[in-house]
């Protein structure tokens, strides 16, 4: 059956009332679907009954949803009554006309509150102001994520964890930017999961070993530092892997070595310990690369009685059966100092900081001015105030007065991180804008304009995920982002350096829901060739194939149907690519079944359980990431897979596929299963690491389906072709998405003429990610603000201070 | 001194991640104040808070064997008050006899192997039957299943009158992914708290990321003191400068910020309480912060009970579960006069001499008790001390390690229960009782009013003196 598709263009310019007379929209809606969505029977509890062409106006978040699910091919139902597809059209382009109309007649950029900092963004500060990397997770609590990002102002709560993790990190960051030669010893671990792979070489280590750890830490001062290494051991308390003797495992500070140690086989919780420890040694305060891992002494395959496999760790007592070759594993790495500290050396955030030296008494006050202004005016995102400035000092001399020069800056740097300046990414109401703070656009019903510093905030925020650079800076000084297509200048400079990589690892990795990734791991034993390794190793292949369509300004649609993608030699084995070696990726071509997103192994495995696929989860990802439209969540007391049979009367084990057809037997499970399933169905020759199969628990996989809008199905070629077919909706998903991101607050109905005004101007484009972005950096919603009716009035205040605390349920 | 609940308006309750600044005696400062000048003092809770600290020690006792129970090596001859601890592994506990209360006979049957596969793994689920008396489902995949633990059960009743509702602490190196032997999962062998059947909960070996958790950044106590002076004149800072921002906001975002200068005040306030009570010659001085996990065992379990009693005292925390072991650890013991290595010792093939030479580890362990029971004697609490308000319940879910059964498994309560338990008790259970049965008593000694605890048949009186 053909599918009934709205391929009508986005709206119409200008909101020009368009073709179907209301008449025969309300006769429609009528004959199509009041069948389900009626008084009595409330389907999804809408009831389109005495539906008219003034319900759509009047209430717009209804339209803009019909809207959608009419352009999904969605609505109706496959298997109900449709109408033609060019009636859908035209009825489609005369509500999105209507709502252009609505939107012309009564523009509305919309409004946020403030943002604060949140983790991702904080360490991103930190890095550009200080040159230095901390892990804000010892300090800040989990962002609230709401409409599966991270950076939604309403939903940041404050309370004082916060605020105390705030301080903490303002003082622990201070002290380790400057040095601290009063420091006493503390002890930093880094831990190795069972999971991660220490067969190969890891990122970072010198090359020729095998395993282990690399890391970059922070020293923060000149001293003896111990560093300790534990080793994994089977459970009776063997060292694992001690059927080799020989082995060695290397410490090693930025390349350079600094102890090696002969691994005894011997070694066991009674006698010699699991612990090799290191003799003080001296490093220098600074950020340093440090690597604990073994000497590879072999490479190739394995001639024993056993050749384990990738994955050795799955089970531990192998470690010690003599016939099977396994090698020791690294469990931790610490470093114990600082003792005996000697000072503090130059490290690159004390370069970034002191650009000047006080060579006398009289020179230290103009230098730490100096040094402190700086500093606040790029934390501060916009030129530092007198009397914050006269503050700031205050901190210094205070420091300086208690001991030297460099506490003072220390002082003064800890108050600038803790300042709600630089926490806070604060947008000040017109009428109250001091008059220093860029041009105030007057208060009209249409909205105030942002000031110019703002305005570098948001657009730098957006693209790099930290705050303005120096050019920003200028051009806001100059007045010069306010100008029609000034942000756009500037976005495609942003977009075309490094920082960008950011849409990719902020943007993209939350849009598509990477973070998931770290919460599925493969059942060892039934998927012995993933590990942590792999996972990691996929979740990079999928930022760096995003990245790559911003860098080369792709269409992107490309997300789908891509020919290439990034690999290493991990990934490329997993995928069955020959000839890729190493750990560093590349860019290779791909066979039509694994091209575009669908064929990520990072999606696939995190749409994924343990031990099986999840064509359910599969099926409610595209829905929801690609076609903004998830499933509603299941009724309570759903019973899980595993309950049901897991094998049929003879005994044979039942497929993925098999065992949710007994589910979908029952009528109350069918009108949702029906849609979502077939999507996951189509992807099952990807198992659940992402692996290629083509038979499932002894069974040939079968991958045809119905799609929801009647089209057929099979394998993950033909489902990329059905969904090309809604590729309007996957890139209204995709705006929405990214303006979500961009905007800082969900998008709503009034946003969505704006939406439609940015796809039209894509297609234009071609649909490159720079028209994307440009579109919205050029909207009103981006550049504009208005403050909610509520609050118009500056004598009412607000009860809700922070807002609707939505917390959106990503399972 | 009067120390009573203290009174964090619901705002301010902290949860969640990230450091809290424990304040010694916050609420006596406004509560014994308040007595002190003949005013009513705000609501005193009608019941007095009761603490737990569950500790798990494997390889069972000496005391265990027939050969042990014949000699007295864990539990004494008499039962009831009269009992004398001189042969006893708990013979270090004389002077705490008033707070001692030893059940013995008890089993843990759901230890037991109940299927052919399950034969011999005992080490390796002994540690998860412990604190939940349920029999732990044989996997070693991600569908684990056991039941939920005694201080779960009571963190999930009490827990949140504390900033951090409970706390669980190790001494040994244990990670918990993947399976361990004879088709369990490590997550078994590794914990003793489960939030629920299928949520095992990690257990914190490092002192220094306990002492961070609930006493703030800052190594030596003048370190914190300078940071707290730091601390306050940054708040003021902060204050301030949102103070600056505050009138250039539209009213939502005033409001909000409004919020974020009370959380400032909230913290300033804990700030000033602190130096308040310091400046009043409390002498409770917190110790420098641990670096890192000592070498030595003895130094380690210390160490932790020395954390614990400050949580105690700062009320950061009511409810601890500390493994002291783990099964099949290989440790030795030297302080304890033994050179046998734990678990080979544990093996002691039913011989006499070395089921003595194994008691000597047994009797090392409980030792070590009293340096906790002394610490939290000299807390007041009420008008008593801590002690009189703790359970601390010491055992292991294995009876005799060299046959790896579970009958007539160690077990003693120390402490009062905020006056469930008597002390100077020794009951003895009816042969088959399940452990479960006193567990099921003393839980419903401090508050939980539940009738079913893992495998137990009723619950036990733990205050009965037998003839």
């Amino acid at each position: 059956m053909a599918p009934a598709v709205a391929h009508a263009p986005f709206g119409s310019a200008q909101g020009q009332p368009a073709g179907m007379p209301a008449s025969a929209q309300a006769e429609l809606v009528k004959q199509y679907c009041t069948g389900c969505h009626n008084d009595r029977g409330k389907a999804g509890e809408l009831t389109l009954t005495g539906w008219d062409v003034s319900r759509a106006s009047a209430e717009r978040d209804l339209t803009e949803k019909m809207i959608h699910k009419l352009r999904a091919g969605m609505m109706p139902p496959s298997g109900a009554r449709r109408p033609a597809p060019e009636q859908v059209s035209q009825f489609v382009s005369a509500l999105e006309s209507r709502m252009d109309a609505l939107g012309a007649a009564d523009p509305n950029p919309g409004w946020r509150p403030f943002q604060r900092l949140n983790r991702a963004e904080y360490a991103r500060e930190i890095r550009a102001l200080l040159d230095l990397d901390v892990d804000v997770t010892a300090f800040l609590p989990a962002d609230t994520i709401s409409d599966g990002f991270d950076n939604v102002a309403d939903v940041q709560t404050f309370s004082p964890t916060l605020m105390e993790g705030y301080l903490r990190a303002a003082s622990r960051i201070a002290t380790l930017a400057i040095g601290d030669p009063s420091g006493s010893p503390s002890q930093a671990t880094f831990k190795l999961p069972k999971t991660a792979s220490q067969m190969a070489h890891v990122d970072g280590a010198p090359p020729g070993t095998r395993g282990g750890i690399s890391v970059d830490h922070t020293f923060a001062a000149d001293g003896d530092y111990v560093f300790s290494m534990d080793f994994f051991a089977e459970p009776l308390g063997f060292l694992f892997g001690n059927t080799r003797p020989g082995e060695e495992i290397e410490v090693s500070l930025d390349g350079a070595r600094l102890a090696v140690f002969k691994i005894d086989p011997r070694m066991s919780e009674e006698k010699t310990g699991l612990t090799l420890k290191t003799e003080p040694i001296h490093v220098k305060a600074g950020t340093h690369r440090i690597t604990a891992a073994f000497i590879q002494r072999f490479e190739g395959l394995i001639n024993d009685l056993i050749a384990p496999i990738d994955h050795t760790m799955a089970d531990t007592e192998i470690g010690i059966a003599p016939g099977i070759t396994t090698l020791p594993h690294l469990r931790s790495l610490s470093v114990v100092g600082p003792h005996r500290v000697t000072g503090v050396s130059d490290t690159p955030s004390r370069r970034r900081l002191f650009h000047c030296r006080p060579t006398t008494q009289a020179d230290e006050t103009t230098c730490a001015s100096d040094i402190v202004r700086r500093l606040a005016t790029q934390a501060f995102r916009r030129p530092v105030a007198e009397k914050d400035q006269a503050r700031l000092m205050s901190f210094y001399a205070r420091g300086r007065k208690e001991l030297n020069f460099e506490a003072g800056i220390t002082k003064a740097l800890e108050a600038v991180l803790a300042s709600p300046q630089f926490l806070f990414r604060v947008e000040e109401s017109p009428r109250l804008r001091s008059a220093s703070y860029g041009a105030a656009g007057s208060n009209t019903n249409t909205g105030y304009r942002l000031g110019e510093y703002e305005l570098a905030s948001r657009l730098s925020f957006f693209l790099w995920g930290r705050g303005p650079d120096a050019e920003l800076l200028k051009a806001a000084g100059q007045g010069r982002l306010g100008l029609v297509g000034a942000l756009a200048k500037q976005a495609n400079r942003m977009l075309a350096v490094p920082g960008s990589e950011a849409l990719a690892t902020r943007f993209a990795a939350q849009w598509l829901r990477l973070q998931d990734l770290e919460k599925v791991i493969p059942d060892p034993i039934l998927y012995p060739y993933s590990d942590q390794t792999l996972s990691l190793a996929l979740k990079k292949e999928t930022e760096l194939f995003f990245g790559s369509l911003v860098s080369e300004d792709r269409s992107l649609l490309e997300l789908l149907t891509a020919d290439y993608t990034f690999v290493n030699e991990r990934v490329a084995r997993h995928y069955g690519i020959p000839n890729v070696t190493g750990s560093a990726f590349q860019r290779v071509s791909l066979p039509a079944d694994r091209r575009g997103i669908l064929g990520h192994g990072s999606i696939l495995t995190l749409t994924s359980i343990a031990e099986r696929t999840s064509p359910v989860q599969r099926g409610k990802w595209v829905m929801e990431v690609l076609l903004g439209s998830p499933p509603p969540p299941p009724p309570p007391n759903v019973p899980a897979l595993e309950e049901t049979k897991g094998t049929a009367e003879s005994g044979r084990a039942l497929s993925v596929r098999e065992r949710m057809e007994q589910h979908r037997g029952n009528p109350q499970c069918t009108s949702c299963h029906r849609v979502i399933d077939p999507i996951g169905l189509a992807l099952e020759n990807f198992d659940a690491t992402g692996k290629w199969r083509v038979r499932d628990g002894g069974i040939a996989v079968d991958t045809k389906g119905e799609l929801f809008d009647g089209a057929a199905i099979e394998g993950p070629d033909g489902l990329r072709a059905a969904l090309m077919r809604h590729k309007d909706v996957i890139l209204l998903s995709f705006t929405r998405s990214l303006m979500t991101y961009a905007l800082g607050r969900r998008v709503e109905a009034f946003d969505m003429p704006t939406v439609r005004r940015i796809l039209r101007d894509a297609e234009s484009q071609q649909y490159r990610v720079s028209a994307f972005v440009n579109g919205i950096v050029e909207s009103d919603a981006f550049r504009m603000a208005r403050l909610p009716a509520s609050q118009a009035a500056d004598t009412r205040t607000t009860d809700s201070a922070e807002g609707s605390d939505r917390r959106r349920n990503q399972r | 001194m009067i120390l009573t609940r203290h009174h964090l308006s619901r705002r301010t309750a902290l949860k969640g991640i990230g450091a809290t600044i424990a304040l010694p005696f916050l609420d006596a400062m406004l509560q014994a104040r308040a007595i002190a000048q003949g005013r009513p003092s705000t609501s005193l809770r009608a019941s007095k808070p009761v603490r737990l600290i569950a500790m798990e020690m494997v390889h069972g006792a000496a005391g265990s064997t027939a050969y042990g129970i014949k000699q007295h090596m864990w539990s004494p001859a008499a039962t009831g008050s009269a009992f004398d601890l001189g042969p006893t592994s708990l013979k270090s506990l004389e002077p705490y006899r008033d707070y001692l209360t030893i059940v013995s006979n008890t089993d843990c049957r759901n230890a037991e192997a109940f299927a052919a596969s399950e034969i011999g793994a005992d080490h390796f689920r002994s540690a998860a039957v412990f604190l939940t008396q349920a029999k732990p489902r044989q996997t070693q995949g991600s569908d684990v299943f056991a039941g939920t633990s005694f201080d779960q059960i009571v963190a999930q009743k009490f827990g949140d009158a504390t900033p951090i509702p409970s706390m669980q602490l190790c001494i040994e190196n244990v990670d918990q992914a993947g399976g361990c032997s004879y088709n369990y999962s490590c997550v078994y062998t590794d914990t003793i708290s489960w939030a629920s059947p299928e949520d095992p909960l990690p257990m914190i070996r490092d002192p220094r990321a306990v002492f961070d958790q609930l006493f703030g950044v800052g190594a030596t106590p003048e370190e914190r003191r300078l940071r707290r002076k730091d601390d306050q004149s940054i708040l003021d800072f902060v204050a301030e400068s949102v103070g600056d921002l505050r009138r250039r906001l539209g009213p939502a975002d005033r409001a909000r910020l409004a919020d974020y200068l009370e959380d400032v005040r909230e913290i300033e306030r804990r700030i000033q309480k602190v130096e308040q009570s310091n400046q009043t010659g409390e002498p409770r001085e917190l110790p420098g912060a641990p670096v890192g996990v000592p070498d030595s065992f003895e130094e380690h379990v210390k160490l932790m009970f020395d954390l614990q009693a400050l949580a105690f005292a700062a009320d950061t925390t009511r409810i601890f579960s500390f493994k002291f072991s783990r099964d099949v650890s290989n440790r030795v013991f030297a302080a304890s006069g033994s050179t046998a290595a734990f678990h080979t010792g544990s093996h002691h093939l039913d011989r006499e001499e070395r089921i003595a030479d194994f008691q000597k580890i047994n009797t090392y362990h409980v030792s070590l008790v009293p340096y906790l029971l002394d610490k939290l004697k000299t807390i007041p609490d009420g008008e008593g001390n801590v002690l009189d308000n703790t359970l601390v319940i010491y055992g292991s879910a294995m009876g005799n390690s060299n046959l790896h059964n579970h009958k007539r498994c160690p077990l003693f309560f120390v402490g009062k229960a905020g006056g469930a338990l008597k002390g100077n008790r020794h009951v003895k259970a009816d042969d088959g009782t399940p452990m479960a049965n006193a567990m099921l008593a003393a839980l419903n000694g401090i508050g939980v009013d539940i009738t079913q605890f893992g495998d137990s048949t009723k619950a036990m009186d733990l205050n009965v003196v037998q003839s």
